[in-house]
């Protein structure tokens, strides 16, 4: 999207306020790169030893930037799905429910259908996401023939999910070893595991959703105004159905990562996903009365939360400190992500 | 209103007791029920209901639990749905309303196992036991001056463990493992959780005694696999090879811990707690140094048992010494010359124990700091 209004000022051109908000997200995240460094610089410089900032730094280092990568895949996939949800105005809740459903039929399947990759267990795979799928359509036709608003719907079907994983594992943990399907952790390109190019690779295609097709532009139209959306002609119902279901699909696809990244399928595999990914699409400049933002903006909010997560270990905060920083920066991401001009009241 | 119903409780409970009282031509019985232990025998029951209050069967550990109460509601000869089940989720107010509407149920004819949620919940949950002649034995949480020995018979027993002795003893082994040099990490659970300080309280005792090694950090991972594995790794960005063992508080912390090595080609030797299946195997494979089992399947079918055979009368819980009322719980250490014995022994097989039997694996009193 090209700013006019930002082209036609001369001077102001490069830094006008609205340029600034949109680049908040990606400003922060390089603060934030070069800030923990810089304690780690501190904390050596105080000790005495020798320290070129940046370049000893363990933090600024390709190891770590894969191991951020690492905890950041299955979020960004699950993250990216809110995001489609949010954009409508709408929020989805379900994930943690719906990552262990898929997490642990996956695994099901996989280990009954051979236990490797090699075999006919890879159809376990598309399984996954079409239940996912599935779970995410139930979830729309709830919201949208039954009338109820996104938040209890989704939350409830959560829990349903939860229930529905328990109930098939009856509590226990599916071990999925096999080595071909954990080379997404194990066998690394370029210093990054397999996952990570699969999230890319997951990431294009729902860039390619939100920008080159009628269903993107849609979920826009639906979050910017939905009344005016209706009058011309748009079906909502349908829209939201099929964004639920879009959503669906790609918390299957973080199930599978973070199938990929344990080896464990359980209950609590969908356990601090929905904090982590609604935080990180807020943080990367979505504004939750939809309408704004897109997939680029949950990955770098979802870069923001596991940059802050990582980089307060690597500090070392003391733990007691460490939740109260993150919603500081929270706080601090999304009110300098906001143009609140543009916003008249608050819900 | 509160008073209104607090009347009314107390009502019905005077009069089932003066009812219960003049069955068994006792006069009197009544009225010191209402006032502390009674030096005859509670009334007792000929079939109780036999329930379990618990946090939820989605953690590995509570469904051992729960499935050893399943296991004696099975020897009595009963379906196993016999068991009432009373979930917290967490909550423990839900945990004294689910208990006090069970008791009203079931007119106190009730034999309770609970883990009350915290410690404070556990003295309203045994008043309302014990002012409905309900029999309740409690696990894990109670405070320190709430005792059973105060409560006459229908406060059975009370089982923890204490788990600072096995982890300090599992830090000796991974500390004699390094050649009691190097540097350790600490991933532990949620903070505030009493095994979680406990188990990082025993890594320390260990400590005292090798000098050469530094705790290099110690970071809560709430139980939990995936946050260990990210916490794990950002220990490697920062201590890198100084880390030469790792002590985790719990074996589904392990999980994650060996996962994020295992991301990073590292092999650094590690000790864990809680004797799980997965863990066991690993422990077999080498994987894991030690992991201490705490028989939670033995540790739920006898608090149960304990309850129900108080309240069938075949044992009179105020006539046993102090030690069958508090105490604590077993604890077997696996390691890997053991761990497939161990295994055969206790996981694949599990033993069908003799549900009274009450007091063979338990590990003597519990004492008070």
């Amino acid at each position: 999207m090209t700013d006019i209004s930002a082209q036609t000022e001369a001077l102001g051109g490069l830094l006008t306020r609205d340029r600034i908000v949109r680049w908040a997200p990606v400003l922060v995240l390089v603060a934030l790169v070069l800030l923990f460094p810089f304690f780690e610089f501190l904390a050596d410089l105080v000790e005495g030893k020798e320290h070129v900032y940046l370049l000893d730094s363990r933090f600024f280092s390709i190891r770590n930037g894969a191991r951020i990568g690492i905890a950041a895949t299955p979020a960004l996939m699950v993250a990216v799905g809110a995001t489609f949800i949010i954009i409508m105005g709408s929020i989805d809740l379900s994930m943690e429910g719906t990552i262990s459903v898929c997490a642990v039929l996956f695994a099901f399947a996989f280990l009954g259908w051979g236990g490797t990759l090699a075999s006919w267990a890879w159809l376990a795979i598309p399984l996954a996401l079409v239940v996912g799928a599935l779970l995410g359509f139930v979830n729309g036709m709830i919201h949208v023939r039954l009338k109820i608003p996104s938040f209890m719907a989704s939350l409830a079907m959560g829990f349903v999910g939860t229930g529905l994983a328990l109930l098939l594992t009856g509590g226990d943990r599916l071990r999925v070893e096999d080595e071909l399907f954990r080379s997404l952790l194990t066998v690394r390109w370029l210093n990054f595991p397999i996952m990570c190019y699969v999230a890319l690779a997951f990431l294009l295609l729902a860039w390619f959703i939100q920008s080159h097709t009628a269903l993107g532009r849609n979920f826009y139209a639906v979050g910017g105004g939905e009344q005016l959306a209706q009058s011309s002609g748009l079906n909502v119902a349908r829209v939201r159905i099929m964004g639920f279901t879009l959503a669906g699909i790609f918390f299957a696809v973080g199930a599978l990562l973070a199938v990929g990244r344990i080896g464990i399928a359980e209950t609590a595999t969908g356990n601090n996903f929905m904090f982590v990914s609604i935080t990180a699409v807020v943080v990367g400049g979505t504004a939750l009365w939809g309408g704004i933002g897109g997939v680029w903006n949950t990955l770098v909010g979802v870069l923001i939360v596991n940059v802050i997560n990582n980089g307060m270990v690597v500090i070392g905060l003391p733990p007691y400190v460490q939740d109260g920083v993150l919603g500081t920066l929270v706080i601090l991401a999304v009110a300098l992500s906001t143009n609140r001009k543009s916003v008249t009241f608050v819900k | 209103m509160s008073f209104i119903k607090k009347f009314i409780e107390q009502e019905t409970v005077s009069r089932r007791n003066f009812l219960l009282a003049s069955a068994y031509g006792i006069s009197g019985a009544a009225a010191m029920r209402m006032f502390g232990p009674s030096p005859v025998q509670a009334a007792t029951y000929a079939d109780p209901t036999i329930a379990w209050s618990y946090r939820n069967r989605t953690n590995p550990y509570w469904n051992e639990i729960v499935s050893g109460g399943e296991a004696f509601v099975e020897s009595l000869g009963k379906q196993k749905e016999f068991l009432t089940h009373l979930i917290n989720e967490g909550s423990s107010e839900k945990s004294l309303a689910d208990v006090k509407a069970l008791l009203a149920k079931t007119n106190g004819e009730l034999a309770l196992a609970i883990d009350t949620n915290d410690a404070p919940n556990a003295r309203p949950v045994v008043e309302a036991c014990v002012e409905a002649g309900a029999y309740v034995s409690t696990l894990w949480n109670k405070t320190d001056d709430l005792h059973p020995w105060d409560f006459g018979d229908n406060y059975v027993s009370h089982m923890t463990w204490s788990d600072e002795g096995p982890a300090e003893r599992t830090a000796r082994i991974l500390l004699d493992a390094i050649g009691g040099k190097g540097g350790v990490v600490h991933l532990g659970g949620i903070a505030s959780n009493n095994p979680a300080i406990e188990r990082l309280d025993g890594l320390k005792n260990a400590l005292k005694d090798y000098p050469d090694v530094e705790l290099l950090d110690a970071q809560p991972a709430d139980w939990d696999t995936q946050k260990a594995a990210q916490i794990m790794a950002s220990f490697i960005t920062r201590y890198g090879d100084e880390i030469t063992g790792v002590h985790c508080a719990n074996d589904t912390i392990g999980y994650g811990v060996l996962e994020a090595l295992r991301a990073e080609g590292m092999d650094v030797p590690i000790v864990t707690y809680d004797g799980n299946p997965q863990a066991v195997d690993l422990v077999a494979e080498g994987k894991i140094l030690a992991t201490v089992f705490t028989n939670p399947h033995w540790g739920g079918g006898i608090t149960a048992s304990l309850a129900y055979h108080a309240a069938v009368g075949h044992f009179k819980p105020s006539d046993e010494p102090n030690e069958h009322r508090e105490f604590y719980g077993p604890t077997i250490f696996v390691t890997p010359d053991d761990a497939r014995e161990f295994k055969t022994n206790y996981l694949e097989n599990v033993p069908t124990y003799d549900w009274q039997d009450f007091w063979g694996p338990s590990n003597g009193q519990i004492m008070y700091k």
